[in-house]
């Protein structure tokens, strides 16, 4: 009795798995180069923010959070604009490489908090 | 004065040390005065981290920037009651205020049940004593409190958005949840350590286990509101990794408090709350240690520091223990009777201890995924929104009938015709909800008319339950009918307690499924002049403002609402600009609708030079039900955790007495 519920919650957890599959790959700018595939794009924003993201999209580029690798993907957004978004900042977008640019989907963009509390860390300018 | 608070941690750490090994060495050896001992040195060891929270008070409290905690989380400027609330916002005060709750904590339950537990008590104590000596040597050695630097003339301030009232009260509140977990674990673990493992570890905890699952229910829906009002994007809850953090913990204290009951009335499930409690208290240190370490890409992160080897290392270690310790006993945990029928009371505990326990499972599998993959495949692995989504469903909305059919099925045997009987109304009202819901047109969200359903069933159930108890109670004295009804609860407390609290939990998942089912939004950039309708709403963009604010600069544009012919006034939303801190926040415009608890919700995405505003709305169908849930969870915790010296008089003399669980 017990065991069969257990199996048929195991089922269903499995079964989702299999079918919907994972999740996007978290990577950082430098690892972009060459991957089609959609993925989730964490890095710091590097200026000059340019464009409208509710017109055409908002424009900057982005590199790797700790500052080992110094290429810049650029990187393209629309949607809303977390309050945090700002040059020097830590974010997170989902989208995909096209020809050379991370488009970005619409309103994916979560910044992370600009704790006070931390040591400030190597790659961060602010 | 930093002398002070540091001398202070290393003598709570040295009685910490005592009180583990002394107690340890007198709960084996049998010695009574030096179990005393330990047990003093526990509740010094609180009046030392009083000592050591005092003097990181008054230094907040000064504007003592020769501390680099107090320099690094506050400001000359900053409003007294956020200088008091960087106690906690820091990492550094933080685990001082685990330590704080943990020894008061230790101390009032060790001392509250001695009397009558007294060789259990013996072995709890020395558990209390390793988990202090683990918080008081990371702020001893790793994060102290009190370090010290050259003082700056001004300290760094503190981040906008947790200069907010809900700061002063949710992290609390979160706390006293995470750290009352604590207590649970270590009467299950004095109870394996002692070989009594009856009820009475079970007895001794309740209501601290209640109380502690209470506090992280308030604390999470604060956080929720928290997020509505002030963070403005439109949602209350988005799976993140620090939410889920507190969520988790929560979901597993859950499955406890009904496993409970199961083993009270039945003496089944020993192993599995056994468990069940140790699965709670290492999420709860896996929670703090997610808020704590910034391992994971959360909108809360704290960045990278040095504390989370040390907690991972602690949570393993602890779960290794522990666990060997069930092993151990297993002989001593058998259960004294078998579940006798897939259809009975029992029976339905056991199904919503498995969903709640999968709900919580997957959630946790989806929190450390990314880290797994990174492991395995070499990149990390993130699932999204609609991972979690599904499990709610999958796993929530059987759970959340359940919650009607569960207190009213009969123990150990129940027929289908006594179903049939039992539940004839409840599912003819939810089958009415569910037509009539259908009719309105709610069949667009196939599990917002599930839910819908299901809580109309498990209301009926509930209004049920204390209509007959109230005529029974009316039908045995001459009492009233307002007096019937409050004698019912005052006499069981814990059961109609916890109807209310289902109560809560009904108006959560009606709440829920309205604002994400059946919501609706849209976007427009508007003139001056310009409208936009949603909803049977009508928008007029009017004018753009801007004002001064001591810190900032607030520019509001004021928007024109009205529904039909009816004028319903204007609504503000705009930005704040915090001029020393240099950053922009959205502040968002909401109206709520009294009567129908339905939002209105209005965030003002762009500004333009020209005075165009990219202005993004929301319609959200019953949100406020989930801050009214909010208030009826505390009523129902309230009633549940209301001290009943009766009821706990009769638990301790049947356990004492008895030495085995009476059945009913």
């Amino acid at each position: 009795m017990i065991a069969l519920s257990v199996a048929a919650v195991l089922a269903v957890f499995l079964l989702y798995t299999s079918i919907a599959g994972g999740g996007n790959p978290s990577i950082a700018p430098s690892e972009l180069a060459g991957r089609t595939g959609k993925v989730q794009l964490a890095g710091l924003v590097v200026g000059p923010v340019v464009g409208d993201a509710h017109a055409g999209g908002l424009r900057f580029k982005l590199k790797d959070i700790g500052g080992k690798a110094q290429t810049a993907v650029a990187v393209r957004y629309a949607g809303s604009v977390p309050d945090l978004f700002k040059v020097g900042r830590h974010i997170v977008v989902d989208g995909q490489l096209r020809n050379g640019t991370f488009v970005a989907d619409p309103g994916s963009m979560i910044t992370k908090c600009p704790s006070k509390y931390a040591p400030k860390q190597s790659g961060d300018p602010a | 004065m930093p002398e002070l608070g540091r001398a202070a941690l290393v003598v709570t750490l040295g009685l910490s040390v005592y009180a583990l090994v002394a107690g340890a060495a007198a709960a084996r050896l049998g010695r009574r005065r030096l179990a005393q001992s330990a047990q003093n040195a526990l509740v010094a060891a609180f009046f030392t981290t009083v000592v050591a929270s005092a003097v990181l008070l008054a230094a907040l409290l000064r504007h003592d920037f020769s501390f680099t905690y107090v320099a690094r989380t506050t400001s000359e400027a900053l409003p007294t009651a956020y200088t008091i609330s960087a106690f906690w916002g820091g990492q550094e005060g933080s685990l001082l205020l685990w330590l704080l709750i943990l020894t008061g904590f230790g101390a009032a339950a060790v001392r509250l049940n001695r009397g009558w537990a007294r060789d259990l008590i013996v072995w709890v104590v020395p558990v209390f004593a390793a988990v202090a000596v683990f918080f008081s040597f990371l702020v001893v050695a790793v994060a102290s409190p009190f370090a010290t630097q050259a003082a700056p003339p001004d300290g760094a301030g503190m981040t906008p958005s947790l200069q907010n009232p809900y700061m002063l009260a949710h992290p609390i509140f979160l706390y006293l949840g995470y750290v009352g977990l604590t207590v649970p674990f270590a009467f299950a673990l004095g109870a394996l350590l002692s070989g009594r493992v009856d009820e009475r570890w079970l007895v001794a905890s309740r209501r601290w286990t209640l109380f502690a699952w209470a506090a992280l229910g308030i604390g999470q829906l604060l956080g929720a509101h928290w997020a509505y009002v002030e963070v403005g994007w439109g949602g209350y809850f988005a799976w993140d990794p620090v939410e889920n953090a507190a969520l988790m913990p929560w979901l597993a204290a859950t499955a406890f408090l009904h496993s409970v009951m199961i083993q009270e009335k039945r003496g089944m499930l020993k192993v599995w709350n056994v468990l069940l409690v140790l699965l709670a208290f290492s999420l709860a240190l896996f929670g703090t240690f997610l808020t704590r370490s910034g391992i994971l890409n959360s909108i809360h992160s704290f960045t990278q520091s040095a504390i989370g080897p040390w907690f991972l290392a602690f949570i393993g270690l602890t779960m290794a223990v522990s666990l060997a310790f069930v092993f151990w006993r297993l002989p001593l945990l058998r259960s004294a009777t078998k579940l006798e029928s897939p259809i009975s009371r029992e029976a339905a505990f056991l199904y919503n201890n498995l969903l709640l326990l999968a709900l919580c499972l997957a959630i946790l599998w989806g929190v450390v995924y990314p880290m797994l993959s990174e492991l395995v495949r070499g990149e990390a692995v993130v699932l999204g929104r609609s991972y979690y989504d599904f499990f709610l469903r999958v796993f929530g909305l059987p759970l959340l009938l359940l919650m009607g059919i569960g207190p009213l099925i009969a123990w150990r045997r129940a027929s289908l015709r006594s179903l049939l009987t039992t539940f004839r109304w409840p599912t003819g009202v939810a089958v009415a909800t569910g037509a009539v819901l259908l009719a309105l047109g709610a069949g667009r969200s196939l599990p917002g008319l599930i839910a819908y359903t299901f809580s109309a069933f498990v209301a009926a159930t509930i209004v049920m339950e204390f209509a007959r108890g109230t005529r029974a109670r009316r039908a045995l004295g001459a009492e009233s009918w307002l007096g019937a009804f409050s004698s019912l609860i005052a006499r069981n407390r814990r059961r109609y307690g916890g109807y209310v609290v289902h109560a809560s939990i009904v108006l959560l998942a009606i709440g829920v499924a309205g604002s994400s089912a059946f919501d609706s939004v849209t976007e427009a950039k508007l003139a001056r002049g310009q409208s936009l309708e949603i909803g049977g709403y009508t928008l007029v963009y009017e004018s753009l403002d801007e004002r001064l604010a001591p810190n900032a600069t607030e520019i509001r544009a004021t928007l024109a609402v009205s529904r039909g012919d009816r004028d319903l006034g204007t609504l503000e939303a705009g930005k704040n600009a915090y001029t020393i801190e240099q950053q922009v926040s959205n502040e968002v415009g909401i109206r709520s609708d009294k009567l129908t608890g339905e939002d209105l919700f209005v965030i003002a995405e762009q500004i333009d030079p020209d005075g165009s505003v990219y202005f993004r709305v929301f319609v959200k169908p019953l949100v406020n039900l989930i801050w009214l849930a909010g208030l009826v969870f505390l009523l129902g915790s309230v009633v549940t955790l209301w001290p009943d010296r009766r009821e706990q008089r009769r638990l301790v003399s049947r356990v004492s007495e008895v030495g085995v669980p009476a059945t009913r």
